[in-house]
Formats: C-alpha cells, structure tokens, sequence
C-alpha cells in the first residue's frame, strides 16, 4: 500500500469508527474494537521511520498549505502512542465490559483518539488547532465518566483549564498566521518567521503557557492530580501517557528552534526543573497511587521541557530530539505503569511478585535505572542538560523520581486485593505485559536517532554509574519517607488548586451584582434614559470629530 | 439548460427579482388571510422553498454578474420614487433568512397544525401569518434604498415579531410583548426622527443619493451628526445592543421556540443590518471611526454581561436568550476593525474584507446555530414539560439527537474549530491583530471563555448525570430532531466552506479580491 | 418669528414631552398617549421641512414628499397603537394591571 494512503487511513479509521458509532449495534461493540483503531497510525509511524526519506504527506489546501504530515519527532511520537493507544483499547474492552455508559466512553475515547493522534501530523495551524482542542475537550468525557462527585468535579477543573489553554493558544496562532507570509498557514513557515515578529515575545509567552499546561508544566501542572486518578483505569493510562504529550509536540512544533532565545530558553529550562522537583515533593505527600503517578507525570514533563529549554537557548535541534526520546519512552512506561495499578488492584496480594516487579523495574527506569529504556532516555538528555548547574538539578530530579516511585510501588501494594487467590482477567494482563517489553526495549530501538551505540551505553561504566547513583540515592531517602514519612502534612491532590478553595464563592459574588445591575437596567425608565444617554454619547463624539 | 445561459438569464430578469422577494411573501399572506383555516398553514408551507429559491436566484445573479442588483419601483427614480438594491451583503442576508425560515417553518408544523377536525385554532392560523409577514418585512428591510421605507419595514418586522412573542395570551407574555412593542416602537421614532432631520438637510432619503450629496465636496451638515446618532440609537435598541436590551430576556421567556428562534436569529440582526449601512454606506469615514469605538465598547460589555447573566439563569431556555445578548456583541466589534485609522491607511487593508467575512460568518453562523438551540430547547421542554437546567440530568439518553445538535450548535458559539463560529472569531482576532487593537481579542477570548461554560452547565449534567434519565413525557418527533441537527450542522460546516467563497460579501462594498488569513 | 421656526419649535417641545412621557411616566395608557404625542412631533417636523422646502422638488412653495412621508407615518403610528391598546386590552382582562413593568414575571 501507498503510504500516503496509509497516512490517510491513520486519521480516517478513528473517525470511520465513530461514524459507525452513530449506528446502536455498532456502539455496543465498538468497544471491543478499539484495540484496532489506533493500528494503521503505528504502521504508517513504523513506515515513516524506517524510510525516513519518504515522510508521507497530504496537503487538502495548496493556497493555505492546509493539511497533515509527518516528521521524525512526530513519527516517533505517534508511533509510540499508537501502541499505548491500542493497549489500553484492548485493556478498556476488558476493564469496562458489563458496566454502564459503554456506548457513551466509546465515544469519547475515539474522539480523544482522533485528536491525539491528529496533533502528531497536523502540519497547518488551523488543523493543529482544530486537533489539539479536540484532544483536549474530548478527554474530559474520559475524565468524568465515573460520574461521582469526584469525577464531576474533576471534569470540571479538567474543562475549565483545558478551555483556558485553547484561550491562550488561539491568539499565539492568530499571531504565528500573522507573522508567516502570505496566505500560507503551514506551521513551519509561520515559526521560522516568528523571529521577526514585532509580536515574538507575547508569541513564545503565549505559547509556553497554552503548551506547558497541557504538558502539566507548574504552576499550570494543577488539573493533572486531580484528572488522572478520576478517570477510569485505561483513560488514566491514555492521559498521562498521550494526552499530556500533545503539550510536548506543540512545544516541538512551535517554538523558533533555529532563533537561539536564550531568554526564553532559560525561562523555559528554569520552569520546567522547578516542575520536576516541585511535583516529587507533592507527589510523596500522596496516599493515592493514581495521584502519585500523576505528579510523577508532572516532573517528567517538566524534566522535557527543562531539555527542550536548553535546546531553545543554543538554537539545537539535537534537544528536539532529546526531548521526543525522553517523552517517547515516558509514554510507554506511565501508560504502563498505569494498567499496572489495575492490574495490581484485582491480584492477590500474596502473589503479588510477577507484577510488582517488572513494574519496579518501568517505575526505576524513570530515574534512569540501567538498562531499562529510561537509562537511554537519560542517556540521550545528558549532553543537553549538560553536567552544570542544570545537569545537577537534572540529577537532584531523578534521585527525587526514585523516591517518588518507591512510595508509588510502596501505595500501589497496599492497595492489592486481599482475597486470597483473585487473579486479573488475561484481558488486563496481557496488555499491561506488552507495554512493558514496550517501555522497556523500545528506546533502545531509538538508540540511533538519538546518536547513542546501545553496546557502548551498556559497557561503559561511568554511565552505568550516573544511571545508578540516583537509583541508590533516592533508595536512601526512601528508607527515611518510611521512617518518618508520618510526620509530613498531608496535601490534597491539586495542591494549589487550594488556593481557589473561595473562588466559587468570589464568582458568585460577582455574578449576583451583575444580576442585580441587570435588574436596574431592565427597568423601563432606566432603559429609557439609557437610549437617550447613548444618543447623546454618539452625538458628542462624532461633533467633536467633525 | 447550460448553467451559464441559465443565469443569464437570472440576469436578464435582474431588478424583478428583488421585487419577487417582495411580493412573494405579501401574495401569500394575502392568500393565506383570505382563505384562512388550513390553508394558511399550506400557503406558508408552499412559500418556503419558493422564497429559498428566490433568494438563492438573487445571490447567484449578484455573484455571477459581479454587481449588485438594482430597480426603481414603478419607473420612479429617487428622490420621488422608492429604490431596491440587492448588494452581496444583502443577498446573504436574504439567503441566511430563507434558510432560517425554511427550518423553522418545517420545525412548526407539529406545533402550529390545525388539529384534525377543526378548521382552524387561532394561534395556528397566526402563526403561519404572521411568519410570512415577518419574512416579508426582512425582505424589505435587506433590499430597502430609502431610509423612511426602511422605517415602515422596521415597524412591520415589529408587528410581525409582537404577537408571535404572547401567542399563548397569558399575562406574562402578553406584558413582554407590549414592553417590547413599546421600546421598539420608542427606537423606531428616534429613526424617524432622523430621517426626517438628513431629508431636511439633503433633501433626499436614499442611500446611495445621501452618500453622495454626504461624500461630496460641502462641509457636512450639523444636522446630519444628530440624524445618524438618532438612528444608530433607535436601531441599537431594536438589536438589544447592551444596556438597552430590556425587552429581550422576558420576550424570549414565553415565547413558543419557533417564535424565539425567529426572533433571536433574523429579527435582530435586520436592525442591525441597518446600523452597518448607516456607519458605512451613508456617514464618511471619519466619523465612523468614532462611532464605532462607542459601538464597539458596548459590544465588549454585552459579550462579557451577557456571558455572565446567561450563567446564571435557571432555565434554559433564558440561557439562550442571554447568550443571544452576549453573541450579538461580537458584530458590534466589526465597527472599530472595519473603521480603523489603520485599516484607512493601509492599502491591502483597505475596507477589511477579512473583518467583513468574519462579522458576516458571526452573523449567519450564530442564525442558524441558534434557531437550532432554540428549537432543541423547545424540543426538550416539550418533551420534560420544563427546562429547568438543574433537571436536565440524564436528558442525553433520553433526546440523543436534540442534544447532540444542541452541543454542536453550542461549538459553533463557542468558537471551537471546525465551526463557522471559529473562523469568525479567527477573522476577527486576526483583524484587531493587524489594525493594532489587540485589546477587542481580549474581550473575543473571554466571551469564548464564558460560552464554554454556559454550555457546560447544560451539557456536562445532561451527558454525566448519576440519576436515571427523566423519562420524557412526550416523545419528540424524529423529523423535528432532523430539522434541528440540520441546522446545527450549517453553523458548522459554514467553518469548512473557502473563504474565497465568501467574496460575494464584498460585491457592491467596492472591494477587489478577498483576504485571506 | 417665521412660521417655520415657530412650528419648529412646537414640534421639538411634543417630541420632548412625548420622550418625558414615554420614559417617565408610570401606567401603559400614560405612556402609549406620550407615544402618540412624540410621533406626532415627529410629524409636525417633517411638516416644517416640507415647508421649508430645499428637498427633492425645488422651486415649489413647498415640498410634497415629506406629506406622503407624514400619511404614511400617520397610518403606521395608529396601526401601532391600536396593537398597542390590543395588547394592553388583554393585559387589562388577564391580571386588572395597567403596566407592563417586570413584578411577578415569570421569566427566571
């Protein structure tokens, strides 16, 4: 097959599903399909990379350079999420069969999965939007879907920040159209005449703050404690595996690589090593193991976008790719981490071995434990950091996730199910199974992209070293949680969504004195004099003009 | 028959169509009213894709003739005599109506049919009229060249729209319904009054002869200034332009939905038509620009007041009639993008057609997807017998397919892509963009903002509830549902339609070419 | 004094009083007379320009489109009001109040 043609049939089998969806019988299966829907977008992300002289692509609109393509970073990227796509599809279809509302998350899923895997190929800014938002907005069905006070709520502060990124977005994009030329919307043209834009500062602020939301950068990083763990188990591994990743390939996509911001850059790598920190501290405070993957989420992102900032200061694209390889590899093991938890949740906890550790070995990896995929995916972020102040905190980070994740293993156990004998379906099994050969060898297939010789990495022992010394570290400081981690406060999950404990209430204020002026107005003399008022008003202010 | 000979033909009958336009709804009116019973439901049924076509022809001979259509009634030329003109602006206004009317007509039919066995029940037999009346005074308004001709079209849009307001003759409709008569009756005299004062002056009332004597060498006269803010004023309150749009909310409150969609889509925005003609096509340029800094703050209020107030109704039904407030502020945002001293000095900018396109897609976007919100709110309230918004739980189960066409109408509103809504509010972000006055995109991103979550409020309860569904009472007619999705689905795809297309906008505007984003 | 600027004037004080009416008195029949008062004002003025002549035909002592203008006017202020007091009619049988104001509606 054509591989334009597969590279149209990546977007259309989603969408054919949901058509299908319109039909009752169709939704009431659909869901034991969704294990399919994602695949022609892993092949066509498969094809992609291995001839990566012929990247496909598909213009709709030559004047507008409207349509959808395909590069390195974005190949990788969907590749990966086609995978976890397609395992948690075959996960949900066990984890949700005989509950209620199938036909309603069937939908949903296949909306987010058509934005999700949109963002990874939309070469134009209407197309990147339209995806993006789609993405975004769809995922709150996923997000809410329990129905419980919690959920709602959730799906509340989920909608609210999702809506404020798109706010934040929209007019970054109305100013890259600007500054490009002509009538071209392609992305590319439009950033690489960013530069010199009168409006470039407002444009890369704009575009952090919409990106780096979704990513879960802090402070903005809010919505992604108290989302994850509400959503059901698959959508959990979804969101934090995919979903957050859309932030990471707007931030690929659009920033000026080429420019050499440093300021910008700076600002950028000082953000995200904040988050990366910042969210492990929070993240121990957590009793939920679902919460505690979620902050995890956080400082791995932030860590992303600590290589991406380094990158945007120098102007080098090696941090491009840096950054996919670290999120590519962080997508498969969070993905998996995830259906662990639920795997985990319907296992005897006396045979609990043949799970808990493979999912130690994925939850060390992030902190770089050799030679899992996160050992490679440290290994390629390492030049970029740099070994400075930057590459220390970078380290001070990885000892903070190896703590982080000993408490998540230390949570996710004490939550296994206390019937003696109960096993997990072999639907939830075998998924979780194969993402975590995926997480864990398929960096490695990535090892050339990224300029690394895998035989090297894993003979050279001073690497080996600055992998494991985090490892122990964090093993150290674990012990001490043990110890004494009673003592710390408890924070609830949203830490600084505390601060806005009172804002319905503020809102509330605000909108009953609006009702009351509104009362006031609706009067028939006050309405009057208003009418004569405005003529008055326009007569004054074209006579001073004329 | 060839395409091309086809419509040079249209061509050929030109000016006589927009008297077609005229004519067609009054003949029916008149017919329906003389035969009376059942047969005024037939008429009205029978005229609607008579006027969809019409008005169809007369877009396609603006397009394809590339000029507007022009006829003086009765070979009077003005100042005596009274002229029609169709612009391309005009055409899609007259096409957008056509398309509303259509739906909403075919939405009616189970509302408003005689019951079998009786000749006729009286608010059937209104109804059907007093939609063809309301269809002939749009008519009137968007083809008018004389200013006081263009009065009395206004007071019969207001005739028209007064009854449909209290059809069902209780004491709280048949109250808004005077209090709307009477402010639109108070707005229409301060038109009058300006009329009168710019015929004093020149001498003439139509538009194109007042643009001329106005844009010619004298000084302008004082009495013109007055003339223009009277009218502007009178017109704003016939719009429910923020703060005088008292009659708006408790007029929409008992109004049958089909009435409210007429109301909340077309009736509306005929005034406003005439405010766009005012500042462009008859008062320089100038002292347009000043105007529409006024105009356009008041827009921003209604925008962020109404997004506001629409958040806080208990039903939904009043939700829809203040985001209605809050969405017409968008088009008075056109006025500062269109005349801006930055738009008059550079040349590529020159007459905006870029904000054109974008306050012209806000316009017909926001008809069609509210007539659709309107009649699925009608929908929903037949079906539960309320529409207390805090009750709707579960109602998606129950009504997928209002709701469904209520949410993507709701996208449209909102501004979310792929909809006409979005490459409004994209046109218009882009203009204030490039004329300086990036503050009007902060008022356009925060409306979006509250949209969204006038919208939540409605949809997450009704997709999310925990309860069982409230069994409806009465099930909704599938027809009915399809006609609703229908025009939801215009709003949309009006977003996936080539902004070249939209260059019929700018025949009779003077422009060349269409900018594009 | 000319007849026109007397006129004038006359006319501007029936708008005044019909917008004082209209806006500020209480009581529907109140407001829907100052309605009458205030159209007629705007009436009176067209008569004056008409009078004063300048407009579409010049030459003649005075000037007939405003007069059509005013007969037209005429027959839609009195269908205006007749729907009006229709209206109120009907308001009056419903609840026996002489006002359109907001109290007890029930539209929230």
């Amino acid at each position: 097959m054509n591989i334009d043609t597969l590279f149209a049939l990546a977007l259309a089998t989603p969408i054919a599903a949901l058509l299908a969806c319109l039909w009752r019988p169709a939704r009431e299966r659909m869901l034991s399909l969704l294990v399919l829907a994602p695949l022609p977008a892993l092949a066509v992300a498969l094809a992609a990379l291995l001839n990566p002289d012929a990247m496909p692509t598909l213009i709709l609109d030559p004047d507008r350079r409207i349509g959808l393509m395909l590069d390195r970073p974005g190949a990788i990227l969907l590749g990966v999420a086609a995978l976890l796509w397609s395992a948690a599809g075959a996960y949900a279809a066990t984890y949700l069969r005989g509950k209620p509302h199938g036909g309603r998350f069937v939908v949903f899923w296949l909306l987010t999965l058509t934005g999700s895997l949109g963002v990874f190929v939309a070469a134009d800014l209407l197309s990147f939007y339209l995806t993006f938002a789609l993405v975004s907005l769809a995922a709150w069905g996923l997000v809410a879907h329990d129905g419980t006070a919690r959920a709602r709520r959730a799906g509340v502060i989920y909608l609210l920040l999702a809506i404020v990124g798109e706010v934040l977005l929209l007019p970054a994009f109305v100013l890259l159209a600007d500054a490009g030329p002509g009538a071209s919307l392609a992305i590319e043209t439009s950033v690489s005449a960013l530069p010199d834009s009168p409006w470039l500062a407002a444009t890369v602020a704009l575009l952090i703050a919409g990106f780096g939301l979704k990513a879960g950068l802090a402070p903005l990083h809010v919505w992604l404690p108290v989302a994850h763990p509400a959503a059901p188990m698959p959508a959990s591994a979804v969101l934090s595996g995919v979903i957050v990743k859309a932030g990471i390939i707007g931030l690929i996509r659009f920033l000026p690589w080429d420019a050499g911001l440093d300021g910008w850059g700076a600002a950028l790598t000082s953000i995200g090593l904040f988050t990366a920190l910042y969210a492990v501290a929070m993240g121990v405070l957590q009793s939920n193991p679902k919460t505690v993957l979620a902050y995890s989420t956080a400082s791995q992102m932030g860590l992303v976008a600590a290589i991406l900032g380094m990158g945007l200061a120098i102007g080098d694209r090696e941090a491009v790719t840096a950054g996919t390889v670290y999120a590519a590899h962080h997508l498969l093991a969070k993905g998996a981490l995830f259906l662990a938890v639920g795997v985990i949740a319907a296992t005897d906890r006396r045979r609990l071995w043949p799970v808990l550790v493979p999912a130690a070995i994925l939850a060390l990896g992030f902190a770089g434990l050799p030679p899992t995929g996160g050992y490679l995916a440290k290994l390629a972020a390492k030049p970029v950091l740099g070994s400075e102040v930057v590459g220390l905190l970078a380290g001070l980070a990885a000892v903070g996730s190896t703590l982080l994740m000993i408490h998540f293993l230390r949570r996710v156990a004490a939550g296994a199910s206390p019937a003696s004998g109960a096993q997990a379906a072999a639907g939830l099994v075998w998924p979780w199974r194969l993402l975590f050969l995926a997480a864990l060898l398929l960096p490695w297939m990535l090892a050339p992209v990224a300029g690394i010789r895998p035989w090297a990495a894993l003979t050279d022992w001073y690497a080996i070293w600055s992998g494991l010394w985090p490892v122990l570290a964090g093993g150290v400081l674990a012990l001490a949680l043990q110890r004494w981690g009673e003592r710390l406060p408890r924070v609830p999950e949203g830490d600084l969504l505390g601060l806005f404990k009172d804002a319905p209430q503020w809102a509330n204020a605000v909108g009953e004195r609006l009702e009351r002026t509104e009362t006031r107005l609706r009067q028939w003399p006050v309405a009057g004099v208003l009418l004569l008022v405005l003529t008055l008003l326009l007569w004054t202010v074209v006579l001073t003009m004329s | 028959m060839d395409l091309s000979v086809m419509l040079d033909h249209l061509l050929a009958v030109g000016g006589n169509l927009l008297v077609l336009a005229l004519m067609l709804p009054v003949a029916s009116l008149m017919l329906a009213f003389a035969l009376g019973g059942r047969h005024a439901e037939r008429i009205a049924l029978m005229t609607l894709p008579l006027g969809l076509a019409i008005a169809v022809a007369i877009a396609a001979a603006v397009l394809y003739g590339d000029a507007p259509l022009h006829t003086d009634l009765g070979g009077w030329a003005p100042p005596l005599g009274v002229a029609l003109r169709a612009d391309g602006l005009s055409a899609i206004m007259l096409l957008t109506t056509a398309v509303v009317m259509v739906a909403v007509g075919l939405f009616a039919r189970a509302d408003f049919q005689a019951p079998r066995g009786a000749t006729e029940t009286r608010a059937s037999f209104a109804f059907w009229t007093l939609l063809l009346a309301l269809w002939a005074a749009l008519n009137a308004v968007f083809l008018g060249e004389d200013l006081f001709n263009l009065y009395v079209a206004l007071e019969l849009l207001t005739f028209a729209a007064i009854p449909l307001v209290c059809l069902d003759g209780r004491a709280p409709t048949l109250a808004a319904a005077l209090r709307y008569l009477m402010f639109a009756l108070l707005g229409s005299v301060l038109y009058l009054l300006g009329a009168a004062l710019f015929y004093g002056a020149y001498g003439t009332l139509d538009i194109g002869q007042l643009a001329a004597r106005i844009g010619g060498d004298d000084p302008l006269e004082p009495a013109a200034l007055i003339a223009a803010a009277l009218m502007t004023a009178g017109l704003a309150a016939k719009t429910a332009l923020f703060p005088v749009h008292l009659w708006l909310p408790p007029a929409h409150a008992g109004a049958p939905a089909a009435a409210s969609a007429l109301l909340s889509a077309l009736a509306v925005k005929a005034s406003f038509f005439l405010i766009l003609r005012i500042w462009f096509d008859v008062m320089p340029e100038l002292l347009a620009q000043m105007a529409a800094q006024i105009l356009a703050a008041l827009g921003a209020a209604a925008i962020l007041f109404g997004g506001v107030l629409a958040l806080r109704q208990a039903r939904l039904k009043m939700l829809i009639a203040y985001s209605t407030i809050a969405q017409l502020g968008y088009l008075f945002l056109v006025f500062p993008l269109v005349a801006s001293p930055e738009t008059a000095s550079l040349a590529e900018l020159r007459n905006a057609p870029g904000v054109w396109t974008g306050g012209v897609l806000q316009l017909v976007s926001h008809a069609c997807a509210k007539a659709a919100m309107f009649m699925a709110a009608g929908l929903i309230a037949a079906s539960l017998g309320h529409d207390r918004i805090q009750d709707l739980g579960g109602i998606g189960r129950a009504l997928p397919m209002t709701l469904f066409a209520f949410g993507i109408a709701g996208l449209s509103l909102m501004g979310l892509p792929p909809s006409g809504g979005f490459m409004a509010k994209w046109l218009l972000l882009s203009a204030a963009l490039q004329s300086g006055q990036w503050w009007w995109m902060l008022v356009i991103l925060a409306g979006g903002l509250l949209t969204g979550a006038y919208l939540y409020r409605v949809l997450a309860p009704a997709l999310f509830a925990q309860n069982p569904p409230p069994a409806p009472v009465k099930p909704v007619d599938r027809s009915r549902e399809w006609v609703v999705l229908g025009l939801a689905l215009i709003s949309v795809l009006l977003g996936l339609v080539p902004l070249s297309a939209f260059s019929l906008i700018q025949i009779g505007r003077d422009v060349s070419g269409i900018g594009l984003p | 004094m000319t007849a026109v600027t007397l006129f004038g004037l006359c006319g501007a004080a029936l708008v005044g009083l019909g917008l004082y009416g209209l806006i500020v008195l209480p009581g529907a029949l109140r407001r829907i007379i100052a309605f009458n008062l205030l159209g007629s004002g705007v009436f009176l003025l067209f008569g004056v320009i008409a009078r004063r002549g300048g407009g579409a035909i010049a030459g003649t002592g005075s000037d007939p489109v405003p007069q059509a203008l005013i007969i037209t006017g005429l027959v839609v202020a009195f269908a205006a009001t007749a729907l009006a007091v229709a209206l109120l009619r009907r308001l009056l049988q419903e609840t026996g109040r002489d006002d359109w104001d907001e109290a007890g509606e029930a539209d929230r």
